[in-house]
């Protein structure tokens, strides 16, 4: 395992965990910038460029700077300090997120350790998707001819949204 | 350990804290950024799986899940805008005409 995405790894869990332990949503939406660049870093080097790729275009570039345009349209600041405000609320959520963790954290061992023969193999091993152009194309190749109904579709979703958030921004509601 | 598990731990542990944002936080915007951390972690975990098993499947799915998610996160903060407009803040608590 390479020790960069080791430190990437790191990063992204410190800027989730500063996330929950902020007060001011401007931090915490840095703070998620900062996990989402280090997710498609992670992507990077584990071979899926195309996905790298549009995780930095969309996800870091277009969401986030919806995100960081409210937060400065809405004039947030600190928001008074709930988490403080009712401890016992806090000691549950905390305890129910250790549970799950625990939980996910024992279906991947339990993944790893005891279900690692009976895998089912796809075809795309990488030597197959260099010869055959490397992962953007090979991606593009499945998404233009084997899903293609699923991306016209997506795409009426997309407008659709846009619609609907230029309608209800615009609306005066009673 | 390889990076698999790795990427695997570090997606339970992302999904873990979004829940928890999504569960604790009071601003509807920080609930929006803990369901996009949500989106992201099963991105993570789905596109590991499917570059462990040979498969182009997850990476399409994620393809797909970013793009849903983009659509979401317009519609949610349209729907924010209108919130702090007719209640003047965008707390949980501050919508509160269904309450009986």
């Amino acid at each position: 395992m390479s020790i960069v995405i080791i430190i990437l790894c790191a990063i992204s869990a410190v800027l989730a965990a500063t996330m929950l332990f902020t007060k001011s949503p401007i931090t915490s939406a840095l703070c998620l910038l900062g996990v989402l660049i280090m997710t498609a870093g992670i992507y990077g080097l584990i071979g899926e460029h195309l996905i790298a790729t549009i995780q930095l275009v969309v996800y870091a570039g277009a969401i986030m700077v919806l995100f960081v345009f409210s937060i400065m349209l809405l004039n947030l600041n600190t928001s008074d300090d709930d988490l403080k405000k009712k401890p016992a609320i806090f000691a549950i959520g905390l305890t129910l997120g250790l549970g799950v963790f625990s939980f996910l954290f024992y279906a991947i061992q339990e993944h790893y350790s005891n279900h690692q023969d009976n895998k089912v193999m796809g075809q795309f091993t990488p030597e197959l998707i260099a010869s055959l152009g490397g992962n953007s194309k090979v991606l593009a190749h499945a998404l233009f001819s084997q899903f293609y109904v699923s991306f016209e579709v997506i795409s009426l979703a997309l407008l659709v949204a846009l619609v609907a958030a230029v309608v209800l921004a615009k609306r005066k509601v009673n | 350990m390889t990076n698999e598990i790795l990427i695997q731990l570090l997606a339970a542990f992302l999904f873990t804290m979004g829940m928890l944002i999504v569960l604790l936080k009071r601003d509807t915007i920080m609930i929006l950024m803990g369901i996009e951390l949500l989106l992201n972690a099963a991105n993570l975990s789905l596109v590991a799986f499917s570059k462990s098993a040979n498969m182009l499947e997850g990476q399409i799915q994620v393809f797909f899940i970013i793009t849903i998610a983009a659509a979401e996160s317009a519609v949610g903060l349209s729907i924010m805008v209108n919130l702090y407009r007719n209640f003047g803040s965008i707390k949980t608590q501050s919508a509160t005409t269904l309450k009986g």
